[in-house]
């Protein structure tokens, strides 16, 4: 491997530099305590929502998470329910990582990524009763909702599970269901356009993504040229009112002197502050 | 309808879309004078092209209810492939799941794949693969919100030739296209979903207004012969305003980039 020394003296265009020897580009920045993009190690890219676009959805959101781009729609269906949970509608959530969004997907069925990543979604969604699954009932037994919410990622830059989360709620939050009413005698299911019902939306959690680079740095918010080179994630969800819903860490989380545990306390408290930022926008 | 995909989170084997009351009791009404605009108006674009930062080259169209993304890569390397002269064009298209008043498969079916090669003819004569050997373009387009399948097919093929030219590939010049439908007595241009439903025919044209060449042309229905002599005309006039907005989209887009 060169030494920094050799590196230093042969005169390379920087982006071509950055294609060469990534680690070592990144390298260069954090020495000096910043990071490719410009913002400190700390900080969080900016974040808009867009809510209601779409109109053939029944609820829907546009996200950007600095250049990351992630459009949500939600499609409710009727169907029969499970026969051990009779009154219990169904939340099908789903991120598709075309091939669009950046390079490194192929097209085809999903990947690695995007299957990891709808799994983890499903999780938070399910697991943390973001949505009363009963409140989906139409009539136990016979006919409940099926809210289909499928996210689509448009522009891939990092951090794709924060912008999905945020989506996803965004456009629950958004959709409306027509009222239903279940027919016993023909066993069919009529709505009405006239009038509709938002969902009943229990939680709101969101989530704070970390990388750690080289057991030295922190970097919040990792942008797709800097996750490939981390060597561990952490990512916190939080609820409406600050409470602590999960922590998830993959990789050994000691930076420099400090043990796991300060790390990770660390993160919760950063986390707390990005995310009440971030409610603000739904 | 949905079959067990172990890529992805599924949920019941079988559900249905909901079914409206008000519909069942009433029938579509029959449209004999346009509603808001007059028959030969289109609806305002809205077009940016790079807006996707990981693509070559991007845009985004969205004309009232028909949003469309499209990424461009390329040129790039073909591998696994034997040496090919000219250049390939791929382009594939893609229906979100809730793009749709009924939702769809997240699998691509046939109407994506000939939605992808309309427009793969409307774009392949305008652009040069001559000088583009072993190599192909990949045209990724996805569809957020669908007002009818010509609108669809007429936007796509615009915001894909912005995003060609976005990504810096040489063209003879950009493709505009515009779709139009043969009512009782009028044809009207840039058709809803709900008046293609009640048209007699429709008629999508594509071309380069910059040559006065036509790439494409795809025709449903019945229409007599005079009425699509008189189609073609309207619409390659209507490509020409089209080819305005594009341009301009375009260089602003330049101009801001520096």
């Amino acid at each position: 491997m060169a030494s920094s020394s050799q590196l230093s003296q042969s005169k390379i265009d920087p982006s071509v530099f950055q294609r060469l020897h990534p680690r070592a580009y990144l390298e260069r920045f954090l020495s000096e305590g910043i990071r490719p993009d410009g913002r400190d190690p700390g900080a969080w890219r900016g974040v808009s929502v867009n809510v209601g676009s779409i109109s053939t959805a029944e609820g829907s959101a546009l996200v950007r998470v600095g250049d990351t781009t992630i459009v949500c729609g939600v499609k409710a269906e009727i169907a029969e329910p499970e026969l051990d949970r009779p009154e219990h509608g169904f939340l099908v959530p789903n991120i598709d990582l075309p091939a669009m969004c950046s390079p490194r997907f192929k097209p085809g069925p999903p990947g690695e990524e995007a299957q990891v990543l709808s799994d983890r979604l499903n999780n938070v969604l399910i697991s943390l009763e973001v949505l009363s699954t009963a409140s989906l009932c139409i009539h136990p037994g016979k006919a409940v909702w099926v809210l289909y919410v499928d996210a689509t990622c448009l522009n891939y830059d990092g951090n794709a599970f924060d912008a999905t989360l945020l989506a996803m709620i965004a456009a629950l939050k958004n959709t409306k269901l027509p009222m239903a009413k279940f027919n016993e005698e023909t066993g069919r299911t009529t709505c009405s356009h006239s009038s509709s019902v938002p969902l009943d939306i229990r939680h709101l959690p969101l989530s704070a993504s970390f990388g750690i680079f080289d057991s030295s740095h922190i970097l919040a918010d990792p942008a797709s040229f800097e996750e490939p080179l981390l060597d561990a994630f952490i990512t916190v969800i939080l609820n409406e009112d600050g409470a602590l819903n999960s922590i998830a860490q993959s990789g050994l989380a000691t930076v420099g002197e400090k043990s796991s545990e300060e790390v990770v306390a660390g993160c919760v408290a950063e986390a707390k502050k990005r995310c009440a930022d971030t409610r603000k926008c739904i | 309808m949905a079959s067990f995909d172990r890529r992805r989170i599924n949920g019941p084997e079988e559900s249905r879309p909901p079914v409206f009351d008000d519909e069942i009791d009433s029938s579509p009404s029959n449209l004999t004078t346009r509603e808001g605009r007059s028959p030969k108006d289109i609806r305002p674009i809205f077009l940016t092209p790079g807006l996707i930062s990981q693509a070559n080259g991007s845009a985004y169209i969205e004309t009232e209810k028909t949003k469309i993304a499209c990424a461009v890569y390329g040129p790039r390397q073909i591998k696994n492939a034997p040496y090919n002269e000219v250049g390939k064009l791929n382009v594939e298209v893609k229906f979100a799941p809730f793009s749709c008043t009924r939702r769809r498969a997240p699998m691509r079916d046939a109407e994506d794949r000939s939605t992808g090669v309309l427009i793969h003819q409307a774009l392949v004569p305008s652009l040069r693969l001559e000088l583009l050997p072993k190599s192909c373009i990949d045209v990724f387009i996805t569809i957020l919100e669908n007002d009818g399948l010509e609108g669809c097919v007429a936007s796509g093929s615009v915001a894909a030739s912005t995003a060609l030219a976005d990504a810096g590939i040489e063209m003879f010049g950009l493709v505009t296209s515009c779709a139009g439908i043969t009512m009782e007595k009028d044809i009207w241009l840039d058709p809803t979903a709900e008046e293609a439903t009640q048209a007699r025919g429709c008629f999508t044209l594509a071309c380069m207004p910059a040559l006065g060449a036509i790439t494409s042309v795809w025709q449903t229905g019945q229409m007599t012969a005079d009425e699509i002599i008189q189609c073609t005309e309207e619409c390659q006039a209507r490509c020409k305003d089209i080819h305005d907005v594009v341009a301009t989209a375009l260089l602003n887009s330049r101009s801001t980039k520096g």
